[in-house]
């Protein structure tokens, strides 16, 4: 089942004088209206800061925000989730909280091409300080990751960074084997799930990850807010490295201790209203048959990339059942920019560019592609839309 | 303002829909005065664009002069524009002259310096050459 259109108020907007086909989900996800709801209700009837004040309000928004906390630690099965700005900051929360304490000089992080800038930068920043050494591990010419090369560079390995599904290409990793053949020598293995969450309920103490890192707006969710879940392992070996109010037991001109649960790393007052909007989220998805949904949109995205593919576009993805509906296409004869301005004068809001994964595009060879992500409100009807859309815009172009 | 841009900004303000606005900047990326692609180099390049852009600005004789190119034709034709705006125009005209001018012609969502907009960008470069 669809999920009624009308619970997302934003879709019934035009966009120049059109109706609103959204197809940028993996850059962010609409809101269904009991998310913004649940943070308008914070702000209108007990917006309060949270951890400190014994008055009534400051108690239930106390109780509101760490209710999203238990959510998340019961939706994915984890021991530790600490509230982050979303998987950019998860992912520096772990370069220099744990990475800072763990790892030294000759240490070897090994990444895939595949990753997300914010899967590299924190780490080649973390490099410069330590003098680790970073590997990568290489995407073949069917989209997936060359895991002879993995296997084959696994010497002095100490942490693995691995996107569960690629923001570009929709693929989803074998991180179930990477996390294995990385956990038989030892090293750590993070997992940046930003495009697996929205798709699957995860359950992290199963898959065996030791970090994963998630945004709340890929999901539904409010902007400003993630997680970095992690075992309780890890999280005792993790020292805080953003200092101030909240993550702290207390504070003398001497020195300091600190909280000995995950506030220790969630200085200052924390995104209390994004945090009841993703705990209203994660509520409304749970009535969701994610699955059986998930199955419908790799359907309708097989379908656009083969009109794409009749259309004369080169395609990057594979869509197998488990990938993301994600459909990265290029056409000779028509410059992604130009089509993303036309789409959207019709009213089709869809990505272009290098998608923040431009040593992937480096891999792939173009400097950019268009991008249609869909999501749980998105139809085949839409998406025949689309491919009409584009049609008239290649008439254009002729 | 000179009057050739003046005359661009009131016919972009007449169209009212949105495809014809982008068809009449296509047809301005053909008034642009080309910058040959052998001339494209790292010091031409835009950066922050989403397409391949290059200008390449100069004064003769106390005006500037601009040349450019693109692989995105509306990138060609907002080249199209700034080279109506500047090319053959006084530095002081030049260095008098604000970006927000080209919300007139409705074309772009945002104004805003960011990597969706090289128009934005593209000015900069031309003021950055001829000194703010």
């Amino acid at each position: 089942m669809v999920v009624p259109r009308t619970d997302f108020p934003i879709l019934n907007r035009e966009i120049h004088g059109k109706k609103l086909v959204y197809l940028d989900n993996a850059a962010t996800t609409q809101k269904p209206k009991v998310v913004i709801d649940a943070m308008n209700n914070y702000y209108e009837n007990y917006n309060s800061n949270v951890h400190r004040a014994v008055h009534l309000m400051a108690g239930e928004a106390t109780d509101s925000y760490e209710s999203c906390r238990t959510t998340l630690k019961s939706w994915f099965n984890a021991q530790r989730a600490i509230f982050t700005s979303g998987t950019t900051e998860a992912i520096n929360l772990a370069a220099h909280a744990w990475g800072k304490e763990n790892l030294s000089s000759g240490d070897v992080v090994l990444m895939t091409e595949m990753e997300h800038h914010s899967d590299i930068v924190p780490w080649q920043l973390l490099a410069d300080d330590l003098d680790i050494e970073l590997r990568y591990i290489p995407v073949k010419d069917d989209f997936t990751l060359d895991l002879e090369a993995f296997d084959a560079s696994l010497d002095g390995v100490k942490l693995v960074c691995i996107v569960h599904t690629s923001n570009v290409l929709g693929v989803r990793n074998p991180i179930e084997y990477v996390i294995e053949r990385s956990h038989s020598i030892g090293a750590k293995v993070l997992i940046d799930a930003a495009q697996g969450v929205p798709h699957k309920q995860i359950d992290f103490q199963k898959l065996g990850a030791d970090f994963m890192a998630m945004s709340a707006h890929k999901m539904m969710g409010p902007t400003g807010i993630g997680a970095l879940l992690v075992t309780e392992e890890i999280f005792q070996s993790m020292r805080p490295f953003m200092g101030g109010g909240d993550m702290i037991q207390t504070v003398t001109l001497q020195g300091s201790t600190y909280q000995n649960n995950e506030h220790k790393f969630e200085a200052g007052t924390p995104k209390i209203a994004e945090a009841i909007g993703w705990k209203a989220a994660f509520d409304y998805m749970s009535n969701i048959d994610l699955d059986a949904e998930h199955a419908r949109l790799v359907e309708i995205a097989r379908w656009t990339s083969k009109q794409l593919e009749d259309l004369g576009a080169a395609i990057y993805g594979r869509y197998s059942e488990q990938d993301a509906a994600v459909v990265s296409f290029l056409f000779d004869n028509l410059h992604p920019e130009d089509l993303a301005h036309y789409l959207d004068a019709m009213g089709f809001a869809i990505r272009t560019g290098h998608h923040c994964a431009q040593p992937l595009l480096e891999r792939l060879g173009v400097k950019g592609t268009a991008r249609a992500s869909f999501y749980l409100y998105n139809t085949m009807e839409e998406a025949g839309e689309f491919i009409e859309a584009v049609k008239y815009v290649l008439q254009k172009f002729g | 303002m000179n009057a050739a841009l003046e005359e661009i900004l009131d016919e972009f303000e007449e169209i009212e829909d949105r495809m014809e606005k982008f068809e009449f900047l296509h047809d301005l990326s053909n008034d642009l005065n080309q910058l040959p692609i052998e001339e494209w180099n790292d010091s031409t390049r835009i950066n922050g664009c989403q397409s391949e852009a290059h200008v390449k600005v100069w004064i003769e004789s106390g005006l500037v002069q601009f040349r450019g190119g693109a692989d995105a034709s509306i990138v060609a034709g907002l080249m199209g524009i700034i080279s109506i705006a500047v090319h053959e125009q006084t530095v002081e005209f030049v260095r008098s002259l604000q970006p927000e001018f080209l919300a007139r012609t409705g074309l772009l969502n945002s104004l805003t310096p960011s990597r969706s907009n090289g128009f934005r960008n593209i000015f900069s470069r031309v003021k950055s050459i001829i000194g703010e």
